[in-house]
């Protein structure tokens, strides 16, 4: 017995460097942001000496994270919306409905998830272009949507494959219409699956960097990832480090938010999406 | 179903059509016009695209920093799948095998970098790798190691070493939650057999938990290999840019330099082939080395 308390007492070293590496920067950055610049350049690892709120209120007024941060709300709101929107019915058609190509389109949607859509950007900007979608938030969400389509289907039919299928039997020898099914009882049936897809694609949308790179070009578009590489490359001058970690912590505040409540889901729906490979 | 086969077909239109028109033009389209654009000398005004047959892929061959590109994205494959495995193994089998009470915490703490976003990653790690006022350099101070700092990310010989660590951070906690799910899948009377039989901790884990887990291995590395190639590009972007003078720009932010900074959107879209080309043969590769028969006691 004690030789087992022994070992579990090396094992947890690691453990615990691995956690203070995590934990560490993270903090120091929450820190920072309450820091002045001259406390960072002079102790830039250890507690503030009083909270101040000006690097939050200069980057919110003076770095145009108001207006990003409304942007990135939308094209995630949009984006997550969108994407249900065309996932669901599809997802069902694919799962319960037999015609033929049923396993081909679901092959090829699936498919998708694996082939690297750089390649496609360079086309998908000149589209864009022509649509009259290129610089505009909304244009983003439908990229975005679509990208994230093969996941969700992914997630989706797997999940709807648990719902029993005397349910909707049942609806429609009542005389429901097969819309009706998929509204009322498949949808609702659905809600877990749905909310984890949606939990999962907003972290995405919300964190995404290089397409919102490539599709938006000025600054009143950008979104908060685009808005916080602005401020890094400007810092680089400005050293204005505070006002930089200050953007950072509004960034990851509503992720933190989400992780908090949704934790098990987000964890489920990660791994679960590693797997499909 | 009461459904005459019209209202029937009408519903899977309804239901089909509609979301794979927007795949279509927004993903298999931007796809397959970019394999014709590689063929293409085109800086982006509609009206001169010029047709060039196969001069971007004789670029490609004669253009010396893709070579460079290709080396930097094996070099991050090649170094997170390593750190990631032999890390997220090692942190999955003691948190699912040695009992250890605040195991929970770990999982939370662990898996939390996996969410955030890869510019406040990058941003992140900048400030960790800052020459004068970075946690490495301090660090490095601190015991005595002065001669060991240096700009890390400024420096052509470490820029991209640099990069493998904020890429490790970030990636742990997904694939050692994976390993966890397929530990826990392992029978408890499996171990008992084995340490009846006089097996040592050790050679259980090699014997039993090893081969037990091969698959969940077997997808994450694949999956390391797949996220590796296709996305490296994102975390360069933000850290380096490609600098200093080349040393960490791997095939995907080359592309966006040579495309969306430089307008030779015809060459990178040859790029974008070549990204293609490669990460399925490399998928393919990586999945008929790692076929093993499946192991049951």
């Amino acid at each position: 017995m004690n030789k087992k308390f022994f070992s579990r007492t090396i094992v947890r070293i690691p453990l615990i460097i691995w956690s203070l590496a995590v934990l560490y920067p993270i903090f120091w950055m929450i820190l920072g942001a309450f820091k002045s610049n001259a406390e960072i350049y002079a102790n830039p690892w250890g507690l503030p000496d009083s909270f101040s709120f000006s690097n939050f209120v200069n980057a919110w007024s003076n770095y145009n994270i108001d207006s990003s941060v409304f942007n990135s709300f939308i094209v995630t709101g949009l984006g997550a919306t969108l994407t249900l929107a065309m996932a669901i019915p599809t997802s069902y058609a694919l799962e319960r409905m037999r015609f033929r190509g049923n396993r081909l389109l679901f092959t090829l949607y699936i498919s998708a998830m694996m082939i690297p859509m750089v390649l496609g950007w360079i086309p998908l900007f000149f589209l864009l272009m022509q649509l009259n979608l290129l610089d505009n938030i909304f244009g983003l969400s439908i990229v975005y949507a679509v990208s994230q389509l093969p996941f969700s289907i992914f997630v989706l039919t797997s999940f709807m494959a648990t719902i029993p299928k005397s349910l909707e039997e049942a609806a429609a020898i009542d005389g429901m219409s097969p819309y009706g099914i998929l509204w009322k009882i498949i949808t609702p049936l659905s809600t877990t699956g749905i909310i984890t897809v949606t939990i999962m694609n907003m972290i995405q949308f919300w964190n995404e960097y290089f397409m919102a790179l490539i599709f938006l070009q000025t600054e009143g578009n950008y979104t908060l990832a685009l808005a916080i590489d602005y401020i890094s490359n400007e810092t680089q001058y400005t050293n204005a480090w505070g006002t930089l970690f200050a953007s950072l912590v509004i960034a990851i505040v509503p992720v933190i938010v989400l992780y908090a409540i949704f934790q098990r889901r987000i964890v489920k729906g990660m791994t679960e999406g590693a797997i499909k490979g | 179903m009461v459904q005459s086969s019209r209202q029937r077909n009408l519903f899977l239109a309804f239901c089909l059509v509609p979301t794979f028109i927007l795949f279509a033009v927004f993903t298999l389209y931007p796809l397959f016009n970019g394999l014709y654009y590689s063929f293409f000398k085109w800086s982006g005004a509609s009206s001169l695209a010029e047709f060039v047959g196969f001069d971007n892929y004789r670029r490609l061959f004669s253009d010396g920093i893709i070579p460079k590109t290709i080396w930097h994205d094996y070099f991050l494959v090649i170094t997170k799948v390593i750190g990631i495995m032999i890390l997220s193994t090692f942190f999955a089998v003691a948190l699912t095998q040695m009992k250890i009470k605040e195991a929970p915490f770990y999982r939370i703490v662990f898996f939390f970098p996996n969410i955030m976003s890869v510019v406040v990653i990058g941003i992140l790690w900048m400030f960790i790798y800052n020459p004068s006022l970075g946690l490495v350099n301090s660090g490095l101070e601190l015991i005595g190691l002065e001669s060991w700092t240096r700009p890390w990310l400024g420096s052509e010989d470490w820029a991209l070493t640099s990069l493998v660590l904020p890429s490790v951070w970030a990636g742990i906690g997904l694939f050692m939650l994976m390993l966890m799910g397929g530990i826990s899948n392992i029978s408890k009377s499996y171990y008992e057999a084995a340490e009846i039989d006089g097996a040592t901790e050790w050679q259980q884990f090699w014997k039993v938990t090893l081969p037990l887990i091969w698959p969940q291995i077997k997808i994450s590395i694949l999956y390391i290999i797949i996220t590796t190639l296709n996305g490296s590009f994102i975390i360069v972007q933000v850290m380096t840019k490609g600098g200093p003078n080349n040393s960490t720009h791997v095939m995907g932010s080359y592309l966006y330099e040579q495309a969306f900074v430089k307008y030779n959107f015809g060459y990178g879209a040859t790029i974008g082939v070549m990204i293609l080309i490669l990460s399925l043969i490399t998928v393919l590769i990586m999945q008929f080395l790692m076929r093993r028969e499946k192991v049951e006691y």
